[in-house]
């Protein structure tokens, strides 16, 4: 039986590598058309959905072995996320300044939300009505309204505006052209408070047993944790090359894709220690793939 | 690619030790993903002009053409090559092209159509990173010699192209001694069929540096010949000099050609004669041979706009 990959998004090379996840080596190199960036599963687990921005395609591909299954023309695919209750997919489109609304399943466009600009990162409230997405050029953040196709409002939140992660009834959002992740309420968008974590601030990440967030902070190149529920900032890992997406092995250690190093550094959590993998260049989208034998059957 | 290894981890350690942190500084960090795009065509850039410069200077130094008391004259060409292959140049292009090809790609596939690529044309070509490169920079060759060929044949065009040939003292360091409004009109020229024919982003920069690189060599004041066969292969130093001859200037010129000689073989513009002949252009005045940067600029508007007199 195969053993189990990861799946790493080589963005600057119009590449997908897969790595083995035990060996924690390359063992294939699948090519795609232009600029990859980010990868998203589907709700049922059936399709792992790759976004590759300028060649205007998202690719479903098996979320086990990683083959590309389709090949659907979708306009300027960055960023990617599902609804919590898995019936729309908000796709990001940074370089054209657009977030598309899609019905889950069909991939039928439902609406188009010009927003300037750079729309970048997405998450969502609990009951699913709300998109909430940074807008990375302008220095805010907006809250979509996804019953009534509407924009509730747009807020400054801070320069450059990256990561956004709903967390205990507010919207955390990473603040890349600072050192903070900005706490935003919600209902109004008003800034409550800022926690320090780095300069370059960028992306926001939370522990599979929901204790821990975890900060990827661009400029400094380190990793913070913040305490979830109170945003005490725990501890910081030093992570060289450009930190940016990460993911959650099964025995406790972090693999986060390094954008300017042609690697994935693998940290320990326990002791702070990076091992690093080489991959292709600029690595940004990660994913671990579902196990062979646990792939859910339709 | 194990080649370009070194390069990118030049590029990588530039962009996360100086580049990430001066946008950060300056309040520039929505830049931050496309700058990577920057720092690797500076590093490719600077890494050519070594290149070029080891591969040419001792060519030039053991079969020169031409022995010249002073080479005053090209210094400036070296500041026009370092503006434009490691500086300006390479962020201003590399920017605009990736903002354009966002641009029309993501309205044609807003009208529902598909982008044009050669992959999609030739599937075969997904994969093979090398050849389709290949097959975008000999497409490009084909565009940039009727370019070039057109600039000769328009009077107006000619009044800014003559900067590249008036310089007599020719050597790799000529090729990128360029007006700079002739410089906007072949960035367009080359913009525009790289996105018809669906250039990646990535690819842009390095096919721009490729393709500059083997006219920096075409045009070095060396006795170089590629043989019978070779020069019918690739341009060389002997045949591009034939097309900066003091006798070729303006609507007379022969071997348009930037690398490759198939298209002047096919348009019968072709020369292949053995001769290493003075280069210049008799009908530009002295500003555009000897004079400074700005000297030689102005010389081009003021003949674009019939300020002076010539032949």
């Amino acid at each position: 039986m195969a053993q189990r990959a990861v799946l790493v998004v080589n963005s600057a090379e119009a590449s997908l590598s897969v790595v083995d996840l035990a060996t924690q080596t390359e063992r294939a190199r699948i090519p795609v058309l232009r600029e990859p960036h980010h990868v998203m599963l589907t709700p049922d687990g059936q399709d792992l959905l790759l976004g590759d921005t300028a060649a205007n395609e998202m690719l479903f591909l098996d979320p086990v072995s990683f083959a590309i299954k389709k090949r659907m023309t979708v306009a300027d695919p960055y960023q990617l996320g599902f609804t919590p209750d898995g019936k729309m997919l908000i796709v990001n489109g940074l370089a054209r300044a657009q977030v598309d609304v899609y019905e889950a399943g069909s991939y039928r466009l439902l609406h188009r939300f010009p927003l300037k600009s750079m729309p970048s990162h997405v998450d969502f409230s609990p009951d699913s009505t709300t998109a909430y997405v940074s807008l990375q050029g302008t220095g805010k953040l907006a809250a979509l309204d996804l019953k009534a196709m509407t924009v509730k409002w747009t807020a400054d939140v801070g320069k450059a505006p990256a990561g956004v992660m709903w967390n205990n009834g507010r919207v955390l959002v990473a603040i890349m052209g600072s050192d903070d992740v900005a706490v935003v309420n919600p209902a109004t968008g008003t800034v409550e408070r800022r926690i320090k974590t780095g300069k370059g601030a960028h992306q926001l990440f939370r522990s599979p047993d929901g204790k821990l967030l975890y900060v990827n902070n661009r400029v400094d190149s380190t990793s913070v944790t913040l305490d979830a529920t109170t945003l005490a900032p725990i501890r910081t890992y030093k992570i060289p090359g450009g930190p940016d997406d990460l993911v959650f092995a099964p025995d406790g250690r972090i693999w986060y894709t390094l954008r300017f190093a042609r690697e994935v550094g693998v940290l320990d959590p326990k002791s702070g220690a990076v091992q690093t993998i080489a991959v292709g260049r600029s690595p940004h989208g990660i994913f671990i793939g579902l196990p062979p034998k646990t792939k859910p059957v339709s | 690619m194990t080649l370009t290894l070194p390069f990118d981890l030049a590029a990588g350690f530039l962009q996360e030790h100086l580049v990430l942190p001066v946008l950060y500084a300056l309040d520039l960090m929505d830049w931050e993903e496309i700058s990577f795009g920057w720092s690797l065509f500076a590093v490719y850039g600077a890494a050519q002009v070594v290149i070029t410069y080891a591969v040419c200077l001792p060519l030039e130094r053991l079969r020169p053409v031409e022995r010249w008391p002073d080479q005053k004259a090209v210094s400036v060409d070296i500041l026009y090559t370092l503006i434009s292959r490691v500086g300006l140049l390479p962020l201003v292009t590399f920017v605009l092209f990736t903002q354009a090809q966002w641009a029309l790609n993501g309205w044609l596939t807003d009208h529902d159509i598909v982008p044009p690529t050669l992959e999609r044309l030739m599937p075969f070509l997904i994969g093979q990173p090398v050849a389709t490169f290949l097959l975008y920079a000999i497409i490009l060759d084909f565009s940039e010699y009727w370019r070039h060929r057109l600039s000769h044949v328009f009077n107006w065009w000619y009044s800014l192209h003559a900067l590249h040939h008036a310089q007599r003292q020719m050597t790799f360091w000529s090729d990128d001694r360029n007006h700079l409004l002739d410089e906007v009109i072949g960035f367009v020229w080359f913009m525009a069929v790289a996105l018809l024919i669906g250039v990646p982003p990535m690819q842009f920069p390095f096919l721009v540096l490729l393709l500059r690189l083997l006219e920096s060599l075409s045009h070095a004041n060396t006795r170089l010949s590629f043989g019978w066969l070779g020069e019918r292969l690739l341009i060389s130093p002997r045949f591009h000099r034939a097309h900066h001859g003091m006798l070729a200037a303006g609507v007379r010129s022969v071997n348009y050609g930037a690398v490759l000689p198939w298209w002047d073989m096919i348009f019968r513009t072709a020369d292949f004669s053995a001769d290493y002949v003075e280069t210049g252009d008799p009908t530009a005045e002295e500003a555009m041979a000897t004079g400074s940067y700005f000297a030689q600029q102005w010389a081009g508007v003021r003949r674009l706009f019939g300020m002076t007199t010539h032949a």
